[in-house]
């Protein structure tokens, strides 16, 4: 955390926002905030539609008043944005609906396209994402221009880039002047180091909405490894609306769009937005990450090339992840014997003080060390 | 006991991707093994579609030929209901349902089949229709793979007359968008929607019944199976909800003016 405050301190961080940073109330309990420079007026809580299997329960937020909602061109082999689109199609005009392709051409992203609108019985998508990008030099030219052929089409009112927490992307995105949105998953256990590159695409102008604001809790679908214990403690009562309201809680995260099955998690995320992130909910996130800071690798990459060994660090931790959190040793082992010969014979135990410095507080050293025991 | 080994690793054998099942194509790369814990690594942005039937594993391979490629994935589910869940949420309305294994699915550059609880889909990577060699893989995955072919009993339940066609499927959570109604099959009709849910025994089913009629609020008793209500929702229309036996079912989403009860007592009356 810059500044070397503490994790406990960053998740009460939200306690001390201005008030002027906290979008007003509309009416029903609605939270609006501005989608950066495209000038909509979204919800804070959004509406995540990959997995909802019935349009009721998206009819219903429409109508509660949450106007942002996701798809995409993959999702249900096609088949949500034609839920989607039928759920919406008595309210188009008054919600924003975002959608993305996995195309890595201009042709094949611009025939996706032309499939979402057909599927979601539209003229036009608020938002086009280009979708789970991993490095910056997957925003090509000619996909950013297949963007602004559509935009000038009419087909698309704004271009967005989605990734899974590469602030490499969001950096490419916001140096591209072409794409307005970035959508990324943000959540509570996460690197830190995204915070200031999301603040940065906000102050640039960027709409951001955030994705896998649960962490995984719902139903056992974690983003990041967890151990089963964790899970279990994210899932007792209020904790997981304490971590979509963090999520929410700055001024540079736009929106959210937690995934939504049925109309009790419906109702129960609309109340993250009349309710402000408070100091208990800091409390039970904070007794969340107590629990797995020595154990949990957040995957920030800040470890990457430190070890004068050359080991690969945050590869082998998520190995051991693999066999000593879900009981999947085979498929760990698998893993660490796919390494290069020479990262297999690095042993830990053989330096005498370890180089690895975490950020996040894991125990690097044993942990390496009992992976090494384990599978080598 | 060496007997049972024998056959545990035949039988992974068999669920395995396999490129050497059609002449002429071979493996390229290592094989990919993923669990529910790291799907994310290989399809993120789409894995919670998986996860939510119950993913447990998945085997990958890819296979080249010349110049072209296929990318092989076999995902097993938790069971054979959960795998045909996932084809029936991903199918293709607008193509016929094969029958290979319990079900499939041929596109030119897309092949699916679902196979007990085996999930098996092949992805050609060119612009370029190999819809027959396809084929002959999910075939031969068929011919491979152990176990059940035929289709969810409850498929059978409900009544042809207006079913659109092919439209049965499994919601893996809150049928109709209800915590209540915890997992089931939904059929669409011409005037509405059918569904069925099952519970662990009679007595189940009747507090479920009991929670649903405080849900939704003004019901009304309607005579057919072992209990039922009729109401209207604005969400989910004019429906008619009945119990018979363990299970739950019924009709929503039904225009004014069409009969709930007979559709309602045509579907309970099909329910073993």
């Amino acid at each position: 955390m810059p500044g070397g405050s503490s994790r406990r301190e960053f998740l009460g961080g939200g306690l001390t926002l201005p008030a002027l940073a906290v979008a007003p109330l509309g009416a029903g309990g609605v939270r609006y905030r501005t989608l950066g420079r495209t000038g909509l007026k979204v919800s804070t809580v959004g509406f995540g539609c990959m997995i909802t299997s019935d349009a009721s329960v998206i009819q219903r937020a429409a109508d509660m008043g949450i106007n942002h909602f996701d798809t995409a061109r993959i999702y249900r082999g096609g088949n949500n944005e034609r839920m989607v689109g039928a759920a919406l199609k008595g309210c188009r005009q008054s919600v924003y609906i975002a959608s993305k392709t996995q195309a890595r051409t201009r042709q094949r992203a611009l025939e996706d396209l032309d499939a979402s609108l057909r599927e979601l019985g539209t003229d036009y998508l608020d938002v086009w994402h280009l979708h789970d990008r991993t490095s910056a030099a997957e925003l090509t030219d000619e996909l950013l221009d297949a963007q602004q052929t559509a935009k000038k089409q009419g087909k698309i009112r704004f271009a967005g880039v989605s990734t899974h927490s590469k602030a490499e992307v969001i950096r490419a995105a916001v140096a591209s002047g072409r794409i307005d949105v970035v959508l990324t998953a943000y959540n509570f256990v996460m690197d830190q180091g995204l915070e200031p590159v999301l603040e940065a695409a906000h102050k640039a102008g960027l709409g951001v909405v955030a994705m896998k604001v649960m962490a995984g809790g719902y139903r056992n679908t974690p983003y990041y490894p967890t151990p089963p214990g964790a899970k279990a403690r994210l899932q007792r009562e209020g904790a997981l609306l304490a971590a979509l309201k963090w999520s929410i809680r700055d001024p540079w995260v736009h929106t959210s769009i937690p995934s939504m099955v049925d109309v009790e998690q419906l109702e129960e995320n609309f109340r993250a937005m009349s309710s402000p992130f408070t100091e208990a909910d800091g409390q039970l996130l904070a007794a969340h990450l107590e629990l797995i800071r020595p154990l949990y690798c957040r995957m920030c990459g800040s470890c990457t090339g430190t070890c004068p060994q050359g080991l690969p660090v945050a590869d082998v931790l998520r190995y051991l992840t693999y066999a000593d959190g879900y009981g999947q040793f085979a498929l760990g082992r698998e893993k660490f014997l796919a390494l290069p010969e020479e990262a297999r014979q690095v042993r830990c135990r053989e330096c005498a003080s370890c180089a690895v410095r975490c950020p996040n507080g894991v125990r690097v050293a044993e942990r390496l060390t009992r992976a090494q025991e384990w599978f080598a | 006991m060496k007997w049972f080994l024998w056959l545990a690793a035949a039988t992974v054998a068999a669920q395995t991707p396999d490129c050497r099942l059609v002449p002429g194509w071979t493996q390229q790369g290592p094989a990919r093994t993923y669990v529910a814990d790291n799907l994310f690594e290989y399809i993120n942005g789409n894995a919670e579609g998986y996860l939510i039937y119950r993913f447990v594993e998945m085997h990958g391979v890819t296979c080249r030929s010349g110049s072209d490629t296929i990318v092989f994935d076999v995902s097993e589910m938790a069971d054979p209901e959960f795998a045909y869940g996932i084809f029936s949420a991903t199918r293709d309305p607008k193509l016929p349902i094969e029958k290979i294994g319990m079900a499939a699915q041929i596109h030119p550059r897309k092949g699916v089949l679902v196979k007990d609880k085996y999930y098996i889909e092949l992805a050609v990577n060119q612009e370029k229709d190999l819809s027959a060699v396809l084929r002959a893989f999910l075939v031969a995955m068929d011919r491979r793979i152990p176990g059940r072919t035929t289709l969810p009993e409850a498929l059978g339940w409900f009544p042809a007359e207006k079913l659109v066609a092919d439209s049965v499927r499994l919601v893996p959570e809150s049928v109709l968008g209800l915590r209540l109604l915890r997992r089931g099959y939904i059929a669409q009709y011409d005037y509405g929607k059918a569904f069925v849910v099952p519970e662990d025994s009679p007595e189940a089913a009747a507090q479920v019944m009991v929670k649903l009629r405080a849900r939704i609020g003004e019901t009304t008793p309607a005579k057919l199976a072992d209990e039922a209500f009729l109401a209207s929702d604005r969400y989910l229309g004019r429906l008619c909800f009945f119990r018979q036996g363990r299970y739950l079912g019924g009709y929503a989403g039904l225009p004014q003016g069409q009969d709930a009860v007979a559709p309602a007592s045509a579907l309970a009356a099909r329910i073993p």
